[in-house]
């Protein structure tokens, strides 16, 4: 189950990540996805490097092939994450899609 | 720091079940095993072992079991100081360094470690979510799974030293080839370079052949502060060494290289007072093939960015030197996580006293281990020695 609590201690974290302009460092294509993630494979993560210098593990959306490389220019949006449980709490968090 | 120690690690028994997708087997089954052909190699009887180690990562989060050590000693039927050690796919790797602190402190004459898993009762993408319990939370909300992270750094390593998908598939034919000659390895058979290029695609440019599979198997050693029935051919542990990094991709600042197996290796060799040169043997933790090219790179085998061209060139096959992963590897052999360190001292405890059968390394004196837990959260280093 994914717990309310947890998605509501996290919030505070993710606002401060969104809307900041990145550089995609690293990406990997997901053919072979994890539970909670089936229904968007295949999908892309990427590692991405904010103009601060620190670093972020997450998705790519909203991309063409020819966004795929190394240096490309993202932007970070908030985005829903994994399928929801049985709950019913839809859990978001951060996402990159590309810019530029 | 060696001469420190209160005692001297020797190894009396060792011994792994067959590694595969064993529906049969239950994990006191597999752990009943290979603890008792261990035994039996020791001349110790049951009654001898003053404490078990059992490394293991899924047994709570797949089986529901989250009381190891206990487990595995009524299993036994002793009940003496039981714990399980975690530390992701480094949890076997671990349980050795527990149980070589245990013998080199000299709390205890004589320990057991084991290490254990049981994965292929489960869906893969149920695996695949719980071996992401060794990841950061980013990367399990990103839903990153183990191939993707290590994709990400394979993209890394081609992008600074030009490695090619076909580099990485060098180390899977080859690993493979040594599984051929290993009776208890999940696939024991020779693969083709251009088999693992057409392989399907599991976290691009990953491949499914170069991906180690899931695996169910157990291994066991018997550690002792005594040679007993090893007088003659005694192997020790002359190192065991433990760095951390951090535990996400991202906090890191070059994803070429695994800081924790540079900063472990670098201990073991100095703990052992051995250069990279040195080694004959060594188990390599090439859970993916990139890591084995990463892997040859961190021990000071090859310089940064020569690995691949080596392993091409069949340096580390058998026949070259140092010869690397002869049981067939993660790759090849199998990774049940919690009992891939174990089954690492397993195999070069065999090689360094010459009874390591087809795969054998002539004349091997030095063997190395190189355990990974996560992406490189946690690195073990272990540096036996047959004297």
């Amino acid at each position: 189950m994914i717990s309310p609590v947890k998605i509501w201690r996290n919030q505070k974290k993710i606002q401060k990540l969104l809307g900041l302009e990145a550089k995609i460092v690293s990406f990997t294509r997901v053919h072979v996805p994890p539970v909670g993630f089936i229904s968007q494979a295949p999908y892309v993560i990427i590692v991405a490097e904010f103009n601060s210098g620190r670093r972020y593990t997450a998705q790519l959306v909203d991309w063409e092939e020819h966004h795929l490389k190394i240096g490309q220019k993202v932007i970070s949006v908030l985005r829903k994450t994994r399928d929801p449980s049985e709950e019913g709490v839809i859990p978001y968090g951060v996402k990159f899609r590309p810019i530029g | 720091m060696a001469e420190k120690f209160k005692n001297k690690v020797f190894i009396l028994g060792a011994s792994t079940t067959k590694f595969g997708e064993l529906w049969s087997r239950s994990p006191r089954d597999l752990a009943k095993e290979c603890v008792f052909q261990a035994l039996e190699e020791s001349g110790l009887e049951l009654s001898d072992v003053e404490a078990i180690y059992v490394g293991n990562m899924l047994s709570g989060s797949l089986g529901g079991q989250d009381h190891l050590g206990a487990f595995f000693a009524e299993e036994l039927g002793i009940s003496v100081p039981a714990m399980k050690i975690e530390g992701a796919c480094a949890s076997g790797g671990l349980a050795m360094h527990a149980g070589f602190t245990a013998i080199t402190s000299g709390l205890y004459k004589n320990v057991l470690v084991v290490g254990v898993e049981k994965m292929t009762d489960y869906k893969p993408e149920e695996v695949a979510k719980a071996l992401m319990g060794a990841g950061a939370d980013s990367e399990r909300e990103a839903g990153a799974t183990f191939p993707s992270l290590y994709a990400m750094i394979a993209r890394s390593h081609m992008e600074k030293y030009g490695t090619t998908e076909k580099d990485m598939a060098e180390v899977a034919v080859k690993n493979h080839y040594h599984a051929s000659l290993n009776s208890h390895a999940q696939f024991p058979h020779p693969i083709t370079l251009e088999q693992v290029l057409k392989s399907s695609t599991v976290s691009s440019p990953l491949k499914l052949l170069d991906c180690s599979p899931i695996t169910d198997g157990a291994a066991a050693v018997v550690l002792s502060q005594e040679s007993g029935v090893r007088s003659q051919e005694s192997v020790n542990i002359i190192a065991s060494a433990v760095a951390t990094d951090t535990l996400g991709l991202a906090e890191r600042k070059d994803l070429t290289t695994l800081k924790s197996a540079v900063d472990a290796a670098k201990k073991a060799y100095q703990m052992a007072k051995v250069a990279a040169q040195d080694i004959d043997v060594a188990e390599v933790h090439d859970c993916f093939t990139i890591a084995e090219i990463i892997a040859m790179e961190d021990l000071g085998f090859f310089p940064k960015g020569k690995a691949a061209s080596a392993i091409r060139e069949g340096k580390t096959r058998l026949g070259g030197r140092p010869v690397v992963n002869t049981s067939g590897g993660l790759k090849a052999c199998g990774h049940p996580v919690g009992a891939t360190g174990v089954k690492q001292i397993v195999e070069i405890y065999r090689q360094l006293r010459g009874i390591a059968g087809k795969k054998q390394v002539k004349g091997a004196k030095l063997g190395l281990t190189h355990n990974v837990g996560g992406s490189g959260a946690t690195a073990v280093i272990h540096i036996l020695k047959s004297l």
